[in-house]
């Protein structure tokens, strides 16, 4: 049974994508799309046909599956309902970075691949990007992992308290903005536009169809929910289970499902309250962030906690 | 009460949260921020006060707690905000170096006060966390007025400066005593209104609240 929790977020995840859309409408004074639009999405587009441009090589055909396991990968590393898993034994920070950075690499060469000039501008943009995400992810994580000793995942877990001291905080909110900019929401990229001003990941995948398509979007929605699950993991850990019997993940499953739809209500919220900066801004917000994190690494060496 | 303040550690997050008060004001652009940040300091400030008058049962600290909360809180702020509105200027603060590099260099002046108040200095007081955060503001807010250009902006990190002073001051000696507390706050308040008249007056000689433009007075 823990063996599957991964497949707790590959088949969720469209799910997750689908609230956060409902929560936003709702906000906006619209009905929206329901929440399960995103799995009829899926499905429609797995079953199209797809055009690729003679122009492309084999990167093109090959980068949604290299996207695609990379985010389920990833989904393997971190613990969603419990910390007592074989798998949680490889689950490390720093190669679950790693990892999302194989998908991205992939995701940036495929959009340069076609040729098109939106591709690359997205994919320059999606560079740019990473360059002031990653460090700042590496660093709000390094924090919690001093506190625990230990790089892996499930060890940071069993660890930590909820937010019991103020560099952690100082790291959520580093990791938060982070996860947004990785997600490609508001204040970064616009998840809901393909206006070419704009657009970061839906510019790199521009030439997809079809099946194709439907695997990028699939490794998106994961790779989201990766992110939230990672965050709630390393800093909002009670209510993970510590054991594996079958009542005490159904315990977990329930908490879990509740902090995910927090995580969800806060991003409908940013979506909706917020603007998207120009891309030239975004040094100053992403470096507001990574002095966040760098304060917080400070601050628990300083304080000891 | 004091069980759940330790348990907690209230301290620390007051503290944390006045630096990073300090911290932001690399990022703002337009004073009015700025002002909103000093009151939010001010506050933090009162409730640490209070909090640390709780933990040592220290009945002459809520005193303290309240003057704070009344002349920088709220009197100094209201005082600023008019102001402001006086001199009617463009209310963007031209930095010196871009935001990004400015808040480069506070958070590595952060690091360095952490780095050498590690070893060699012993506090005895409620926090030793507490004076290297104190240190660390008087430092920013110094580099805030080194690095803008608009004098009402050098005013705003003076105020700062004298927080983290009183901070530091406070994490030593549990406070002083009420009278001398009187007369700092008294100065400061004093000081603002002088400084902001100043601020004024040159706003109306000059036509600009720039201070480089004071260099043309060379002869």
């Amino acid at each position: 049974m823990e063996y599957f929790q991964f497949l707790i977020i590959i088949i969720f995840s469209p799910l997750v994508n689908g609230v956060i859309k409902k929560l936003k409408a709702n906000m906006q004074g619209r009905v929206g799309a329901g929440v399960f639009q995103p799995y009829y999405d899926l499905l429609r587009l797995f079953k199209k046909g797809m055009v690729v441009s003679r122009v492309t090589s084999w990167i093109f055909s090959a980068a949604p599956y290299v996207v695609f396991t990379s985010a389920a990968a990833a989904a393997l590393l971190v613990p969603v309902l419990t910390t007592q898993s074989g798998f949680t034994m490889m689950g490390d920070v720093i190669a679950l970075i790693a990892v999302f950075a194989l998908g991205r690499f992939f995701m940036a060469l495929a959009g340069l691949d076609a040729g098109t000039a939106f591709g690359g501008e997205g994919s320059s943009r999606e560079m740019t990007v990473a360059i002031l995400v990653e460090p700042m992810m590496m660093l709000a994580l390094f924090t919690a992992a001093i506190t625990a000793g230990s790089t892996n995942i499930a060890r940071i877990v069993d660890a930590q308290h909820a937010l019991s001291s103020p560099s952690h905080l100082l790291a959520f909110a580093a990791l938060m903005v982070a996860i947004t900019a990785e997600t490609g929401r508001v204040p970064v990229d616009n998840p809901d536009t393909h206006l070419e001003l704009t657009m970061i990941h839906e510019g790199m995948i521009l030439e997809y169809s079809g099946r194709c398509l439907a695997l990028m979007e699939w490794a998106h929605y994961i790779k989201q929910m990766v992110l939230f699950t990672l965050a709630i993991d390393i800093f909002l850990p009670m209510g993970i289970a510590q054991a594996s019997g079958a009542g005490a993940l159904a315990l977990a499953g329930g908490i879990y499902a509740a902090k995910i739809l927090g995580l969800c209500m806060v991003m409908a919220v940013v979506e909706s309250t917020r603007a998207k900066v120009r891309f030239f801004q975004l040094p100053s917000i992403l470096g507001g962030a990574f002095v966040l994190a760098f304060l917080s690494l400070v601050t628990h060496i300083m304080m000891g906690k | 009460m004091k069980n759940w303040l330790e348990a907690y550690s209230i301290i620390d997050f007051i503290s944390v949260g006045l630096l990073l008060t300090a911290v932001t004001l690399n990022a703002f652009k337009s004073i009015e921020s700025y002002v909103k940040a000093y009151t939010i300091n001010s506050w933090l400030l009162a409730s640490l006060i209070t909090a640390v008058a709780v933990l040592m049962n220290e009945p002459h600290l809520y005193v303290a707690a309240l003057l704070t909360a009344a002349t920088k809180g709220v009197l100094i702020p209201l005082i600023l905000r008019k102001i402001i509105r006086q001199m009617r200027i463009t209310h963007i603060i031209q930095p010196a170096i871009s935001n990004a590099l400015s808040l480069a260099v506070s958070s590595l002046l952060v690091a360095v006060v952490y780095a050498s108040l590690k070893t060699g200095i012993t506090v005895t007081g409620f926090s030793r966390n507490v004076l290297q955060i104190a240190i660390a503001v008087i430092l920013i807010s110094l580099f805030i007025m080194i690095t803008r250009k608009k004098a009402l902006v050098m005013v705003l990190g003076l105020l700062f400066m004298e927080n983290g002073l009183f901070l530091a001051g406070f994490s030593l000696t549990f406070g002083m005593p009420t009278i001398i507390e009187l007369g700092v706050l008294f100065d400061v308040l004093m000081g603002v209104i002088i400084l902001g008249i100043f601020a004024v007056q040159i706003r109306r000689t000059f036509a600009s609240a720039d201070l480089d433009k004071l260099t043309v007075l060379k002869g």
